[in-house]
């Protein structure tokens, strides 16, 4: 369910994997604060842990990032949704995909987006969040 | 007054001079390499075992003459060179030996080319022959150390020390692809797995990694980018589908001087293809440096 097109996905090209090798090495290195990479033999799978902001709605929660890169990684975006159960967010959909023209920085509300039934539905076959086309809510949150 | 004191300074250097003769004797003449002309500095060779693999060059530095035994020092070298060359094993050892004038009193202090000297014990009883043997029994012990380190001359490409003393202890041994390693051989359990050193050993595991390794955090930041922005790796792998760029350097550098960042054409063209804002003309593609944003064209191989 959340790993949408993990079957149809190609390896790594070697441009991708000497990248990701250093970029986790540095994660390793130096982590940045929240985050954290779950060790895993899979390069092209990470999963990491975000620890919710302190001072906000999502304090003292844990959630769990999946970012999967493409093949010609970092000439393509990875794909990076919250792996159930996901934050309770506008610009998050319940099954973990997230709805962004910026960082997500600040977490104010929590709810669904709007449209949270149909999108989920739309995306039961296994569709990535980036075959979608998306439509920007709003950005004040 | 002064003629006994003489008479008696006579007396004990003659039995100082009587002691160490009787002594050497005891060790063998033809063990002595050097004797001070005064007697209390005196050299013997020893050797271990069936003797000696001294190479040509080693066996002129045994013979040095000593001052008032030159004859014999050298016609000792000479003969001991024609033993060399029968035997193929054993090694020759220099054993330095200084005497106080109260000898046999003092202790004598013994030095030698060894990579740790052994502690003497004596007695008032104890004579040089003593301090002989005690030397060879160290030596003994110490020839698997050096059958380990000629080994290591022997089979692999030593770098550095070109030529070792049998007290050096380390080897850096060329490992290949441009790498080297410090060995640290242990004396006392040699064919333990040697400490491994020195300063090229992070660029050891960068070459033997494949790998640019990061430095730390800050340095990170000011040091010189030699690596690619986009792959971040100084060389691209080698592989066909890059062709002629197959694991070569980065080759294109940002003209803005605050960014200077440098690629790979190959990554840089990559980069902006997959964006929707670049311009083609002909072969050079027209976009903004991912890192300053500021122009940048790079040409790009046409066949692909």
């Amino acid at each position: 369910m959340t790993s949408p097109s993990a079957s149809s996905r190609k390896v790594l090209s070697k441009i991708a994997c000497g990248r990701l090798q250093k970029e986790l090495v540095e994660w390793q290195v130096n982590p940045p604060a929240g985050f954290k990479h779950k060790v895993s033999d899979n390069l092209q799978r990470w999963v990491i842990e975000v620890n919710g902001a302190p001072g906000t709605l999502y304090a003292n929660e844990t959630y769990q990032l999946q970012v999967d890169f493409p093949e010609h990684y970092p000439m393509e975006a990875p794909q990076v949704i919250f792996v159930p159960p996901a934050p309770l967010h506008p610009h998050i959909y319940s099954n973990g995909h997230i709805c962004l023209a910026q960082p997500l920085r600040v977490f104010l509300v929590q709810q669904r987006p709007a449209d949270n039934d149909r999108y989920v539905k739309n995306c039961r076959n296994g569709r990535s969040p980036k075959e979608t086309r998306w439509w920007f809510h709003d950005d004040k949150v | 007054m002064t003629e006994q004191v003489r008479r008696r300074e006579l007396d004990l250097s003659s039995s100082f001079c009587r002691t160490v003769y009787s002594e050497i004797e005891e060790v063998g003449w033809e063990n002595l390499v050097r004797l001070g002309e005064d007697l209390t500095s005196l050299s013997f060779r020893i050797t271990f075992g069936t003797i000696s693999d001294l190479k040509p060059n080693l066996q002129g530095n045994v013979c040095f003459a000593g001052i008032s035994l030159e004859e014999r020092a050298v016609s000792n070298c000479s003969r001991h060179l024609f033993l060399s060359d029968r035997d193929e094993k054993g090694r020759v050892h220099i054993m330095e030996i200084l005497l106080d004038k109260a000898y046999p009193k003092c202790p004598p202090s013994v030095s030698a080319d060894v990579p740790y000297i052994f502690k003497l014990e004596w007695s008032m009883n104890s004579r040089l022959k003593d301090a002989v043997q005690q030397f060879q029994e160290h030596v003994e012990k110490l020839q698997d150390f050096w059958s380990t380190l000629d080994d290591i001359d022997r089979s692999l490409w030593v770098v550095d020390p070109k030529q070792p003393h049998r007290a050096t202890s380390f080897r850096q041994i060329n490992t290949g692809d441009d790498c080297s390693i410090m060995l640290l051989i242990n004396a006392n359990d040699p064919r333990s797995i040697p400490e491994m050193k020195g300063k090229l050993l992070p660029e050891n595991l960068a070459s033997v990694l494949d790998t640019q390794l990061p430095g730390p955090p800050d340095a990170h930041k000011s040091g010189q980018h030699s690596e690619c922005g986009i792959c971040y790796a100084q060389y691209l792998p080698i592989d066909d589908e890059l062709g002629a760029k197959s694991g070569s350097g980065t080759d294109y550098t940002c003209d803005n001087n605050t960014c200077s960042r440098a690629f790979h054409s190959v990554c840089l063209g990559d980069w902006l293809r997959s964006i929707t804002t670049t311009r083609q003309s002909f072969d050079v593609l027209f976009g903004n440096c991912p890192y300053c944003s500021e122009p940048v064209a790079v040409k790009i191989s046409t066949k692909k």
